[in-house]
């Protein structure tokens, strides 16, 4: 199967996975670690792909979160996200799908501009998370943020699914008309 | 000539002491490039240098020679020459003067004269009488466009360093009709946005102004303009423009940005001149400590006093031209400051007001606002442009970064208001904050937001907070309520002073009293809206409820404490989850908040405001129904008299008595009263085990009676006042009430 389906498998017990895609290989490797090194009570799975479909001959657990992480220092990897995203089952966007755009401190540097990114978040209606992966003190953070909402995704947290937190969130996600 | 030589002996010292900066400048990435190009690589080649560049000012002064082989290289190395001593210690005011000269008169051509511009630093201050000359050269047209459009540039980005204001000021009309150029317009704008003085709009202006803008459309600056003329003289300008106040001008001193900060920091190396200030928080700066103080601030002092150092002597025209003010280096106390406070002449660089609680307190006094919007400027700038939140990864500049903020801070403290600059700032680093990242000064700058519409500043602030606040930390959640409670406090505090200014002064909000308590009351059920989810991510923990009962407590007491007509009562998802927590101090607190509940509503009864505006504000009977839903919720709860057993969990918990008695639970009634409940159940065996010690087994249901009564003593005694003054107040009037 090439399309990626929340679900589809039995959970594991007191485990949460993390799919993390992206071109930037190094900064998702830096981000899993530093997502493994936090303080968790749930079992963390961090699996990394640089693009989607993933290979269909491996076996993996069921996936919990997806992250997307853009640099918008880079068209490559807005394009390569947009590809990615036709590979990912509707029913994921159902608040277990996160954009992670890196590189916004640097205004200068930045080839995919702040509304292109608002736009793709919007249009798959997931929350957007701005950060600079580069500097230790931003991605210490931004694995924290990642980790509670993992265990959120996860089912680790009582009386709290992924879609109520996408719905607490998504009075934040401007409607397209607005764009 | 005694001129020159102190002002020499001035740059020397100067260059003395530079040493270390330009080592430590190296350290800083953001600009590290432009001044190792520069940077001195040996001592001896640089007083070399600085010889030199006496000879290449006399080059240039003499203008171009003929032939143009020598002239390219010797040019070449004059101007390499200029370049070298601007970057590292800037020019001292006559060299500029000459250079300005050179540059304007035409003499060379574009490239040269776009060279010299750029190295036009100063190392401390630029004179007004440099800037009144240059302009007398736009006049002659000697110099081409690109070059007027250069200087203009130059004057916005050297604003704050220019001394004798006034001089430049006088120029007003000159710079106005600069904005018939379309190419100089924008620069003109600017330049005029930091010039105007209340004295300068004139109607004949605003005419120019709206004519242009007819012409040229909606253009950004031109509005710029126009919204502070508004501001000073709202007769004479009709027209509406956009009330959010915005950034208008993009960066455009750029060019000089890496050098400005090295003159900054220059400049608030201490100097004998510049002394202490006892009020202010003005520290001792050793070198050392340089960087860890704030050293983005500049130093108070003002052009006359400098003028009055560097010649000893006070020549009677001095003494004419400053007509009687008092320089601001000289004001020591507060009684100085009462006596002087007609002829104070402020700092020429605004931003010294920061550190200077006497300054601040004769800018909290003194009508002119210009002196606020000078200030407003320098921060907006220093904040956008410098200050970005994201270029926190040195830690040095992290650490300058938050004693900036924290300064800021203390000046809105002093003052009580908000900076509208910190406003725009927040509104536009608030979408990119990971809410790790100097998270107490973000969250203070956060709780300064002066009052305003809660669904503007919605989508602006609080939407990015709440995103936020779910996917963050228990301690990101507590930090960020106790900040909302104090913006709560501010704007109530601002509210409850405009309600009496209003006979006399007609308030500046533009809403009414009713919209007014609208927004607050938005921003209450925000806030609650965040504590009932919060409380369901945390699993109701104690430590978040501790907080979120704290913010209740300002609101429960909004009629009484603030005397304004609101009462909104605390939700169910936060009233449950205390009422039934295992923490007595919750439960403690609950009570009390219950208690300023009642006494708020039954003031609001009485209070005659609310009975003139009943219509408007609305306080229903609806409001009274739900609180009396939850006393007879908690009393039933705690007290388990009869008249409350049926219908307190018929109202709370929707459960059949029969499943309970079938599932062999028979005491269920008294089960959450003040013995059984979780949150009092130690007290209860810790007071039957003082009373008989000897007991063998220990019988809760014993307490009753006189036993209840000395319990209730017991419980009280042991600091739960709250649960006492709620008891004793209600239980009282339940009791007459039957």
């Amino acid at each position: 199967m090439s399309v990626l389906r929340p679900l589809d498998k039995l959970p594991q017990l007191n485990t949460a996975t993390i799919l993390l895609v992206s071109t930037e290989e190094a900064i998702l490797q830096q981000l899993a670690d530093k997502m493994l090194r936090e303080d968790c009570s749930s079992q963390l799975l961090v699996h990394l792909a640089t693009s989607l479909p993933l290979p269909s001959n491996v076996t993996r657990p069921q996936i919990d979160l997806i992250v997307f992480v853009v640099s918008l220092h880079s068209k490559h990897s807005l394009q390569n996200v947009q590809e990615s995203l036709c590979h990912v089952d509707a029913r994921f966007f159902l608040g277990r799908v996160c954009f992670l755009a890196t590189g916004a401190g640097q205004e200068s540097h930045c080839s995919v501009h702040h509304h292109t990114i608002l736009k793709l978040a919007c249009t798959y209606q997931s929350p957007l998370l701005f950060t600079d992966l580069k500097t230790e003190g931003f991605l210490v953070a931004m694995a924290q943020r990642l980790v509670r909402m993992l265990q959120i995704c996860a089912g680790h947290t009582p009386g709290v699914s992924a879609l109520s937190l996408l719905s607490l969130q998504s009075s934040e996600i401007p409607s397209l008309e607005d764009l | 000539m005694s001129t020159q030589k102190g002002v020499k002996n001035s740059r020397a010292r100067k260059r003395t002491s530079c040493g270390n900066v330009t080592y430590q400048i190296k350290e800083k990435p953001s600009y590290s490039g432009r001044i190792s190009k520069h940077g001195r690589s040996n001592p001896e080649a640089y007083e070399h240098a600085k010889d030199a560049l006496q000879e290449a000012l006399k080059f240039f002064e003499k203008g171009p020679i003929r032939t143009s082989r020598i002239k390219n290289k010797s040019m070449e190395k004059h101007l390499k020459i200029m370049e070298k001593v601007a970057w590292i210690d800037g020019l001292a005011p006559e060299e500029i003067d000459v250079l300005l000269n050179v540059a304007l008169s035409g003499k060379f051509g574009n490239a040269v004269n776009t060279r010299i511009f750029k190295c036009l630093i100063p190392a401390t201050v630029i004179s007004g009488d440099s800037v009144v000359k240059a302009v007398s050269w736009l006049c002659v047209g000697k110099c081409s466009g690109t070059i007027k459009v250069l200087f203009l540039r130059w004057l916005v980005a050297m604003f704050d360093f220019i001394n004798e204001k006034d001089q430049v000021n006088l120029l007003y009309g000159f710079f106005f009709a600069l904005l018939q150029d379309d190419a100089l317009c924008p620069y003109a704008c600017h330049l005029l946005y930091l010039l105007t003085k209340k004295e300068n709009v004139k109607p004949f202006r605003v005419r120019k102004l709206l004519d242009l803008q007819t012409k040229m459309g909606t253009q950004c600056h031109l509005q710029a303009l126009l919204s502070l003329y508004k501001f000073f003289v709202p007769t004479l300008i009709s027209v509406s423009l956009p009330i959010r106040r915005k950034i208008y001008f993009k960066n455009s001193g750029n060019l000089w940005q890496a050098a400005l900060i090295a003159v900054r920091q220059r400049n608030t190396e201490p100097s004998p001149l510049s002394l202490k200030l006892p009020l202010g928080s003005a520290k001792v700066r050793s070198l050392k400590r340089k960087w860890n103080s704030d050293s983005i601030i500049p130093m108070p002092n003002s052009s006359s006093y400098d003028k009055e150092c560097g010649k000893k002597e006070i020549s009677l025209s001095d003494l004419l031209s400053n007509s009687g003010s008092f320089p601001v280096e000289q004001l020591h106390n507060l009684p100085q400051l009462l006596e002087n406070i007609h002829c104070l002449e402020l700092p020429s660089q605004m931003g010294s007001i920061l550190n200077n609680s006497l300054l601040l307190h004769y800018i909290n006094c003194i009508r002119d606002e210009s002196v606020l919007l000078r200030f407003y400027h320098w921060l907006s700038q220093l904040l956008q442009e410098e200050c970005l939140w994201y270029k926190v990864n040195n830690y040095e500049w992290k650490k300058q970064f938050t004693s900036l903020l924290d300064s800021v801070i203390k000046a809105q403290c002093f003052l009580q208001e908000g900076f509208y600059s910190c406003e725009t700032f927040l509104y536009k680093s608030l979408p990119l904050w990971d809410g790790l990242c100097c998270r107490s000064q973000f969250l203070q700058l956060v709780s300064w937001i002066p009052f305003s519409n809660f669904s503007e500043l919605k989508p602006l602030v609080f939407d990015h907070l709440a995103s936020l606040f779910f996917t963050s930390t228990i301690y990101f959640k507590c930090s960020l309520l106790q900040c909302l409670r104090e913006l709560l406090q501010n704007w109530l505090l601002q509210l409850s002073m405009d309600i009496h200014m209003k006979p006399m002064l007609s308030s500046p909000l533009k809403t009414t009293l009713g919209e007014s308590m609208k927004s607050v009351s938005k921003l209450i059920h925000y806030v609650s809206w965040l504590s009932t989810n919060g409380l369901r991510l945390e699993n109701n923990s104690i430590f978040l409820l501790h907080f979120i009962l704290d913010f209740y407590e300002k609101v429960c007491d909004i009629c009484i404490n603030y005397n304004l007509p609101l009462v909104v009562l605390v939700s169910p998802g936060v009233f449950y989850p205390a009422l039934f927590s295992l923490d007595s101090s919750i439960l403690n607190q609950l009570c009390y908040i219950m208690h300023r509940y009642r006494k708020n509503l039954t003031a609001a009864k009485k209070n005659e405001l609310v009975k003139k505006a009943k219509s408007q504000f609305n306080f229903s009977n609806k409001i009274y129904r739900e609180f009396n839903h939850y006393l007879t919720a908690m009393i039933g709860c705690l007290w388990t008299s009869k008249s409350f057993q049926k219908c307190f969990y018929h109202d709370i918990i929707d459960l059949d008595a029969r499943l309970l008695e079938e599932a062999g639970i028979t005491e269920y009634r008294s089960s959450l009263n003040l013995v059984h409940h979780p949150a009092l159940f130690s007290y209860a065996v810790s007071f039957l085990l003082q009373e008989w010690p000897e007991a063998r087994t220990i019988k809760l249901s014993a307490i009753r009676g006189k036993k209840w009564n000395w319990y209730l003593d017991y419980l009280f005694s042991e600091g739960l006042q709250g649960l006492k003054i709620f008891l004793r107040h209600s239980i009282h009037h339940s009791a007459s009430d039957e």
